[in-house]
C-alpha cells in the first residue's frame, strides 16, 4: 500500500519535472529587475500626462511571400487630451490621413482620395481604442503610448520574459537608457529618456514568430505643452469630401455593404 | 470535383497568359508588429491583424486573380508600414475578366467618375461599379452590382 502510494509519488514527481524542463518557462536570471522598474516608470509617469503631443517618424517591414522584406516609413504625428480628444496625422509614402475625435465621433480622412468616414465613438480615448481594435480593426497609431500609461494595466512587464539594462544611449542627442525586452512573439528594445521626464524615445520592435524577422522603429519627439484649439478634433469635410463606410472586422471580406437599395433602378 | 480544379487550373492558366509572366511578390507574407502591448487586456493578439490579411488576400487571390505586378507598389497600410491591410492587386485586373462581385481592390482603373446614389458614393469605371470603404485605415474598393 504504502509502497505503491511511493511509487506514484515518485512517478508523479519525474513527470512533473519533464514537464517543468520541456516548457520554456522564463529563467528569473533572464530578467534584471531594474530593466522592469524602469518601464514601470514610464508607464506611471505616462499616465500623469493630460496632454501631449508626439511626432513618431517610424519605419515598418513588410514581408514578401519569399520571405523578403520591405520597408515602408512614415510620419505619424498624434495630438492627445485625456480623457477624450485626440487627433492623429499619418503621412506615408502614398497617404495621408487624418483621425479625428472629439469624444462623440471618430472619423477618419483620407487626404488624398479625399474620402472620409465617420462613427460614433465611445467617450474616452481608452475606451476608443478598444472599438476601433475590436470593430475597425483599427489600431490606434502609437497605441503603446496610451496603453503603458493605463491603469489598466499597471505591470507593463507581466508579458515579459527577457529584460535587460543595455545601458546609455542618446537619441536625438538626448541622454537615454536602452532596454531591451523578449515576449513570445517579439523582442523589442526602448530607449527611456533620462532626467526627470521618463519618456519613450525610441522603440524598435523584432517580430520573432515571423522567419523574416520583420522589423519596426519608432523614434518620436514629445512635446508636453502643445497648443491648439478644439477644431483640431473635429472634421469639417473640405469641399467634395466623399463619406464612405469603414469595413468592420467581422464582416467577411465578400459581403461588404451591399448598398441596401430596393432602388436598383 | 476534378472538373472544378480544373476549370480553376484552366482560369489560372488563361489569367497567367493574358496577364503575361509578370510574377513579383505579393506582400501576403505580413508584416512586422507596431505595439508591444494589445488593447484586450494588454495580451498580444494578433487575430484581428491575420485574419484580416487572409480574408483580404485570399478574396483577391479568388476573385481578381493575382496580376500581380502591381503589388510592388503597394500602398502601404498606415503606419507607414503595413501593419494590418495588404494591398495586394488593383482594379487592372479587369483585363482578363470581368471584376467579380464583392471583390476588392485596392486602386481604381483609369477614368472613373464619382457618383452619389442615396447618399453612397460610388465609383463607376467602364461598366463596372466599385465601392470605397475603408478597411483599417487603408483606402479598398469593393466591386458592386449597378446600384
Amino acid at each position: 500500500m504504502y509502497k505503491r502510494l511511493f511509487c506514484s509519488i515518485a512517478i508523479l514527481t519525474f513527470c512533473l519535472s519533464l514537464t517543468a524542463q520541456s516548457a520554456p518557462s522564463p529563467n528569473k536570471g533572464d530578467i534584471d529587475p531594474s530593466a522592469v522598474a524602469a518601464l514601470n516608470k514610464m508607464g506611471t509617469y505616462l499616465r500623469t500626462l493630460g496632454t501631449f503631443q508626439v511626432r513618431s517618424v517610424q519605419t515598418t517591414d513588410d514581408v514578401l511571400d519569399n520571405g523578403q522584406t520591405i520597408q515602408a516609413g512614415g510620419v505619424i504625428d498624434v495630438l492627445a487630451v485625456r480623457p477624450n480628444r485626440l487627433r492623429a496625422e499619418i503621412i506615408g509614402d502614398d497617404k495621408h490621413q487624418i483621425l479625428f475625435y472629439d469624444g462623440k465621433n471618430f472619423t477618419i480622412f483620407g487626404q488624398l482620395v479625399n474620402y472620409y468616414a465617420t462613427v460614433p465613438a465611445p467617450p474616452t480615448i481608452a475606451a476608443l481604442i478598444n472599438k476601433l481594435d475590436e470593430k475597425y480593426g483599427i489600431e490606434m497609431p502609437l497605441v503603446d503610448l496610451f496603453l503603458w500609461a493605463s491603469p489598466d494595466q499597471p505591470d507593463s512587464a507581466k508579458d515579459i520574459t527577457g529584460a535587460i539594462d543595455v545601458g546609455p544611449s542618446s537619441v536625438e542627442g538626448t541622454s537615454c537608457e536602452q532596454y531591451a525586452f523578449r515576449q513570445a512573439g517579439l523582442d523589442w528594445q526602448i530607449w527611456i529618456q533620462l532626467g526627470d521626464y521618463p519618456l519613450p524615445r525610441k522603440l524598435i520592435l523584432t517580430t520573432t514568430d515571423d522567419d523574416a524577422r520583420p522589423r519596426h522603429t519608432q523614434v518620436m519627439m514629445w512635446n508636453l505643452a502643445p497648443s491648439f484649439n478644439d477644431a483640431a478634433f473635429t472634421f469639417d469635410p473640405p469641399d467634395g469630401a466623399q463619406k464612405i463606410a469603414i469595413a468592420e472586422v467581422n464582416a467577411s471580406a465578400g459581403d461588404q455593404k451591399e448598398p441596401k437599395t430596393g432602388s436598383s433602378k | 470535383m476534378n472538373r472544378s480544379i480544373q476549370n480553376l487550373l484552366s482560369i489560372t492558366l488563361v489569367l497567367l497568359l493574358s496577364c503575361g509572366p509578370v510574377f513579383a511578390q505579393r506582400r501576403g507574407g505580413g508584416s512586422a508588429r507596431t505595439s508591444v502591448n494589445h488593447p484586450s487586456q494588454g495580451n498580444i493578439n494578433r487575430n484581428n491583424n491575420v485574419n484580416s490579411n487572409r480574408n483580404v488576400n485570399a478574396n483577391i487571390n479568388r476573385n481578381v486573380n493575382v496580376n500581380v505586378h502591381h503589388d510592388v507598389d503597394v500602398h502601404h497600410s498606415y503606419y507607414g508600414g503595413g501593419c494590418c491591410y495588404h494591398p495586394v492587386a488593383t482594379a487592372a485586373a479587369v483585363m482578363a475578366t470581368a471584376a467579380v462581385i464583392g471583390s476588392i481592390v485596392y486602386s481604381l482603373p483609369p477614368a472613373c467618375s464619382v457618383v452619389v446614389m442615396n447618399g453612397l458614393t460610388y465609383q463607376h469605371c467602364g461598366s463596372t461599379w466599385y465601392q470605397p470603404q475603408f478597411v483599417g485605415t487603408s483606402t479598398t474598393y469593393v466591386v458592386v452590382a449597378a446600384p
